[in-house]
């Protein structure tokens, strides 16, 4: 059997106050009503960088905070680790800086902006403002970009790599990415929200408290999500993810999603194949934190000790699956 | 295990031209052709000149041409494998940036859905039927050694038999003009050169084979070489600097070493990330040497050949080490006349090739927001 990973710590921004997800043991920080991301809480030094940041890097940092403050991270800095999941990572940045670059030429070519045109710019504020020099990973897997770091982070503390990981996923939104999901026809069903999702993740043994363990994961890829036979990839995923943690799928006791309307029948056909017909719990769709919100929201919610099973389904072809634990009964 | 290779590099597509373009000490460095330029300063790139510039989804065109010619190079007929086990890791810091450019401006574009980073993969995978897992690594320029070390993992834990690992990137107005404004760019790249002044961009995509060793055995199939171990380590300095002391490049070396069960006197050959950056290079000196000894060990890098591809530049130079590691020849240094007396500690190989038996190399890259990572990779046999 593969080690599961604690759940140690948890930090989330949100759109909706209102939103289930906000349920953890953390509580959540809500995006304001003027689309300020909320960063009073942060210490002065890392509210300082992350005011000059670009919005992605603001989320991050948001939730990362209150993550690692949650769970307390005793671990040498060259010991902790970052893995981060982003559909769409610095698509502002990316539009921000091509619109002065188109209008005014080479000489509008900010530095800045530049800068943060990379999708691991988060994923590295992150790790200067709280010295977390361990492996840093950032990942895109679609919609299913927030699932797929989790479990490379599980692999991460699985090799002896890192002693703690920072993991999670968050994507901004705005106008150019609104557009852009428009023009290409990448529906989601529900508009997507905006959020981040920060877990820290440690190896057993070693932690004060649990909000829950990671016990198994898988990604795959459905080549044609919409066709009539789709499904493979993500029955494929569940069977590996439940293999992984040393599970029957049938013993699967809570089934959490997001899949948009239009891919419930590849959904359903690979539940039906792997953990028998039942009726997942549905979230909103927020893009790289669609996964890790589920996870903290079944965590909280469903019956101690018992397994679930989170999946992501991305119009992009992309799929994840993840088993975990809930907390024992105290 | 690795079983096959496929490379589409500035200077041509292919293996062959691309390793014989490299032992040449040739630089495909250029004025850049393939798009305005006449407002760039400086305004040369290394751009690969084989591939149609029709399809403006270069990075996922590089990307499929060199995965399928990985595929052939290992004898691999996509049908013949089972898909929930054909998997694909991919590097890019760029993806589908022309779409994106065109479709800012304002013009109609078709496949605007090849626009985000992780196209290039779901190109590759829904072109060959990957079932299997399907990421994009966004580690900046460490972006396609950071693919092939997840395609390693995802072998060695067993969720896959076969993965085309590797990187694409592409040069536009978006990139140059960006790492113009860095002041980081030349017009000619010195490697690790006393007078070097920056780095040069270049373009292309490289994928390799990687295959769990009793699939590739039971199959029969050629090794190319091996994946022996991986590392990664983050700088938390700063977000474009390296970090002078080179802590984290050389903590994702010796991360990499141990993961092989390797000590550095095992390795024969490096191939450093040697942009042709100032900061870049010194860095690199003081973290081979740190790792290594002093002149313990040739260096060479192959930017003053290809420039600096980016998300793709890991997994070129994995190839490199593949084939130095095969042929028992380190290509030389291009644009490198003069070693800094900064990168003293460097047995850097310039001028001509040279010939050095070895069974394992290292491979090392380094990116914005301070990520580093490395590949132990082993002779085949």
């Amino acid at each position: 059997m593969s080690l599961a990973v604690a759940v140690t710590g948890a930090g989330t921004v949100v759109q909706d106050a209102d939103d289930s997800r906000s349920r953890h043991a953390s509580g959540a920080l809500v995006i304001g009503p003027d689309g300020s991301v909320p960063l009073g809480h942060l210490p002065e030094g890392v509210r300082a960088r992350a005011v000059r940041a670009e919005r992605v890097t603001q989320l991050l940092l948001a939730a990362g905070d209150r993550a690692i403050n949650g769970a307390g991270i005793a671990a040498p800095e060259t010991r902790v680790g970052i893995v981060v999941g982003t559909a769409f990572g610095c698509f502002l940045t990316n539009a921000a800086y091509q619109r002065r670059l188109a209008a005014e030429g080479p000489a509008g070519a900010s530095p800045r902006l530049f800068a943060a045109t990379v999708s691991n710019a988060a994923a590295g504020e992150l790790a200067i403002a709280y010295r977390l020099a361990g492996p840093s990973v950032t990942v895109s897997a679609g919609a299913a970009s927030g699932l797929a770091a989790l479990g490379e982070a599980v692999e991460v503390l699985r090799a002896g790599r890192a002693d703690v990981v920072v993991a999670g996923g968050v994507d901004a939104l705005g106008g150019a990415l609104a557009d852009w999901l428009t023009a290409a026809g990448l529906s989601f069903g529900a508009p997507p929200v905006e959020a981040a999702a920060a877990l820290v993740l440690e190896r057993p043994g070693r932690v004060r408290a649990e909000l829950g363990r990671i016990a198994g994961h898988a990604i795959g890829f459905e080549p044609d999500p919409a066709g009539p036979a789709a499904g493979g990839g993500l029955a494929g995923a569940i069977a590996a993810a439940c293999a992984d943690a040393a599970l029957s799928p049938p013993e699967i006791a809570v089934v959490v999603s997001a899949t948009p309307p239009a891919l419930v029948a590849l959904e359903t056909r690979a539940l039906v194949a792997t953990v028998g017909a039942c009726q997942p719990r549905r979230t909103k769709p927020a893009l790289a934190a669609t996964g890790p919100l589920g996870l903290l929201a079944a965590l909280g919610e469903a019956k101690p000790g018992v397994p679930v099973l989170v999946l992501d389904v991305c119009p992009s072809g992309h799929v994840a699956a993840l088993v975990a634990w809930t907390r024992e009964a105290a | 295990m690795i079983t096959g290779c496929g490379v589409v590099s500035p200077l041509g597509t292919g293996l062959r031209p691309f390793w014989q373009g490299l032992v040449a000490g040739r630089s495909a460095v250029q004025p850049i052709a393939g798009f305005r330029a006449d407002d760039l300063e400086p305004r040369a790139a290394a751009e690969v000149r084989d591939v149609p510039r029709t399809d403006l989804d270069r990075a996922g065109a590089f990307a499929l041409e060199a995965a399928t010619q990985a595929l052939a190079d290992a004898g691999l007929d996509p049908p013949s494998v089972d898909p929930g086990r054909l998997a694909v890791a991919l590097g890019t810091t760029l993806g589908g940036m022309r779409l994106f450019e065109r479709w800012l401006d304002g013009d109609a574009v078709d496949e605007i859905e090849r626009v985000p980073y992780y196209a290039p993969a779901v190109r590759v995978a829904r072109a060959l039927g990957c079932g299997g897992p399907v990421a994009t690594l966004q580690l900046a320029c460490a972006s396609g050694t950071q693919a092939i070390a997840l395609a390693a993992d995802w072998v060695r834990t067993g969720r896959t038999d076969v993965v085309l690992a590797g990187g694409a990137d592409l040069l536009c107005r978006f990139v140059v003009a960006g790492f113009n404004c860095l002041r980081a760019t030349a017009e000619e790249a010195r490697p690790f050169d006393a007078a070097r002044r920056g780095l040069v961009l270049g373009e292309g995509g490289a994928v390799v084979v990687v295959e769990d060793a009793a699939h590739a055995a039971r199959r029969g199939a050629r090794l190319r070489g091996s994946v022996l171990g991986v590392g990664a380590a983050a700088d938390a300095t700063h977000m474009t600097a390296p970090d002078r002391e080179g802590r984290g490049a050389a903590r994702a070396i010796e991360a990499a070493l141990a993961d092989a069960g390797l000590t550095p006197a095992r390795i024969g050959f490096v191939s450093a990330h040697g942009t042709g950056t100032p900061y870049n290079d010194a860095m690199e000196a003081v973290a081979i040497t740190r790792v290594f000894g002093p002149r313990n060990v040739p260096v060479n890098s192959i930017k003053g050949a290809i420039g600096h591809t980016l998300g793709a530049a890991g997994a070129f130079e994995a190839v490199l080490c593949l084939q130095v590691l095969a042929e028992g020849l380190v290509p030389p240094t291009a644009g490198l006349a003069t070693p800094d007396p900064a990168c003293a500690g460097l047995d850097l190989v310039y001028g001509e090739p040279r010939s050095h038996a070895a069974d394992a190399a290292v491979s090392t890259s380094s990116g914005f927001a301070g990520v580093n990572a490395a590949l132990v990779l082993g002779r085949a046999g």
